[in-house]
């Protein structure tokens, strides 16, 4: 099943067009990795799908549902604004600089949005808060706020925070680069533990050991566009683009 | 009477004729409670105006924040009007020109009420101030804050609520407690609608019996409520700092 679509997607900030007709169709289970310069659209991208940022051109589908479909700025479908909420909560964002609400506790950072957006039992949204403290592995840390935490805790607790809403697919955005670099690790770890339960994740990321791990597919991204696309394999080692091997050589 | 006869040394001659003629030492219970009522009055006007100018100081930045040209303009405007034009005359608008206008208008004379005056006028004043204030602490949480609620399908209107504003709460508090310090002072303004609050009162003895006296009295309550306003400010503005470490 396709879990995100994306045809013919086109974004502009006024004159500066930043997505330059980008097509890329996600599987249930499937990781896809992506990577590419800073300033390549990656991010765009990601907000693009859950409509943090508005598409210029071009279609959306997520789940196989039309989300967005719009031609020179203009909404072509005028979608039912609580249908896209709908689709677009199924969509978990973690960001690079975490984004925990600092002034709630760290069960209540993950409680939130069930609560007030699904309208969660508070009993049933803390149970199984507790339980995804737990898969992260800061169910003692319940009660802390989040400037007590490391930059590490508080990116696993924004995974927990994301992953409570029960979304289908997850999206990271580079999240570990603000992270010092002995802290990456148990990140990694805790998106890995996702990936191997099946969950359909689109990473942006620059750890290309990471990638060559866990993605089922990787992306390069270059101005805008989708450069190459392949396996880890085949994209990571192999690279047939030029702009690919030069990136990687940038980086490696 | 040591202490008095210290503190009238310090003043030379003038003192030495009051201290002579008893005007100095103690309150008559009838100017007590003057002072206290004026004191009532005084804090009544700078608290409902505090009470009300957050609240609809909160309404006032949302719009000044919001994409809707109209609440926009709107909000825009009510500031620009009321910090642009002396608490004074907005006083006076409310209590003389207002039913001036009414008369004109229906032919029917209305008696207003002073102390509710007070009230509105200082409220609508202050909601101007605070709104401002308010805006400005909005504008200073960090905009991933908004993202990260929108992402977790959150309406604009929830993330406000229950991620963005909670978070102004103690940046708001220092100045909302100078904002209620001023509004104190300002309320002197209120003797020229008919109300005695404590600096009118004040003035009213010193002029009728030709002491200094109660203006140091006056003084005295002003530094006693403002202080205690630091402290209560001070004190909830570490209460609500503590998710900062
Ligand atoms: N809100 C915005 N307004 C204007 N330009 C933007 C905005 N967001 C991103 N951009 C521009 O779009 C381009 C792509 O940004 P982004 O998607 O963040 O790239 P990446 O994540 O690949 O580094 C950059 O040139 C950036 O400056
Ligand atoms: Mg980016």
């Amino acid at each position: 099943m396709s879990m995100v679509k994306l045809v013919n997607v086109r974004k502009s900030f006024g004159d500066l067009e930043v997505l330059k007709g980008v097509n890329l169709e996600v599987q249930q289970g499937e990781v896809v990795c992506i990577i590419g310069a800073s300033g390549s659209g990656k991010s765009t991208m990601l907000r693009c799908l859950n409509q943090l940022e508005r598409i210029s051109d071009g279609e959306i589908y997520i789940e196989d549902e039309l989300s967005d479909k719009r031609a020179n700025n203009k909404d072509l479908m005028k979608i039912d604004a609580a249908k896209v909420q709908s689709l677009c909560t199924d969509l978990g964002m973690v960001f690079q600089n975490f984004n925990l609400f600092p002034h709630l506790t760290v069960i209540d950072n993950v409680t939130i949005a069930p609560l007030i957006v699904k309208k969660t039992d508070k009993k049933i949204a803390e149970t199984r808060a507790l339980d995804l403290l737990s898969m992260v592995g800061l169910s003692q840390k319940k009660d802390e706020y989040p400037s007590r935490l490391s930059g590490g805790q508080q990116q696993r607790v924004a995974i927990a925070r994301a992953l409570a809403m029960d979304p289908k697919i997850m999206m990271f955005d580079e999240p570990t680069s603000a992270l010092d670099p002995e802290l990456v690790g148990e990140v990694l770890a805790t998106m890995r533990q996702l990936a191997e339960k099946g969950m359909t994740m689109l990473i942006v990321t620059h750890e290309i050991g990471f990638a060559r791990e866990v993605a089922d597919r990787v992306i390069f991204m270059d101005a805008g566009v989708i450069c190459e696309e392949g396996t880890p394999e085949e994209v990571l080692l192999n690279p047939k683009e030029e702009r690919t091997k030069s990136f990687l050589n940038k980086i490696l | 009477m040591v202490e008095k006869g210290f503190v009238c040394s310090l003043t030379g001659v003038r003192v030495q004729n009051f201290y002579d003629e008893g005007k100095i030492n103690v309150l008559t219970e009838i100017q007590l409670w003057a002072i206290f009522n004026g004191t009532i009055v005084t804090l009544e006007i700078a608290i409902v105006a505090i009470i009300f100018g957050a609240i609809f100081g909160v309404v006032v930045a949302l719009g000044r924040l919001s994409k809707n040209k109209v609440a926009n303009a709107l909000s825009w405007f009510y500031i620009w009007f009321f910090r642009g034009t002396p608490l004074l005359l907005q006083l006076f608008i409310i209590y003389y020109a207002i039913p001036i206008i009414y008369l004109d208008a229906t032919g029917i004379t209305f008696e207003i009420n002073p102390m509710i005056c007070a009230f509105v006028a200082f409220s609508l004043n202050a909601t101007a101030y605070l709104a401002e204030i308010i805006r400005a602490a909005i504008e200073s949480i960090d905009g991933g804050q908004m993202e990260a609620a929108k992402a977790l399908g959150m309406s604009y209107r929830q993330a406000m609520t229950k991620i963005i504003i909670p978070q102004t709460y103690k940046r708001l508090v220092a100045p909302l407690g100078n904002e209620l310090i001023m509004l104190l002072k300002d309320t002197s303004l209120v003797s020229t609608i008919a109300l005695f609050d404590l600096l009118r009162t004040t003035k009213t003895m010193a002029s009728a019996t030709g002491s200094w006296i109660y203006y140091i009295y006056a003084a005295a309550i002003y530094l006693f409520l403002t202080t205690i306003i630091q402290v209560v400010f001070d004190m909830m503005e570490k209460k609500l700092g503590i998710y900062e470490r």
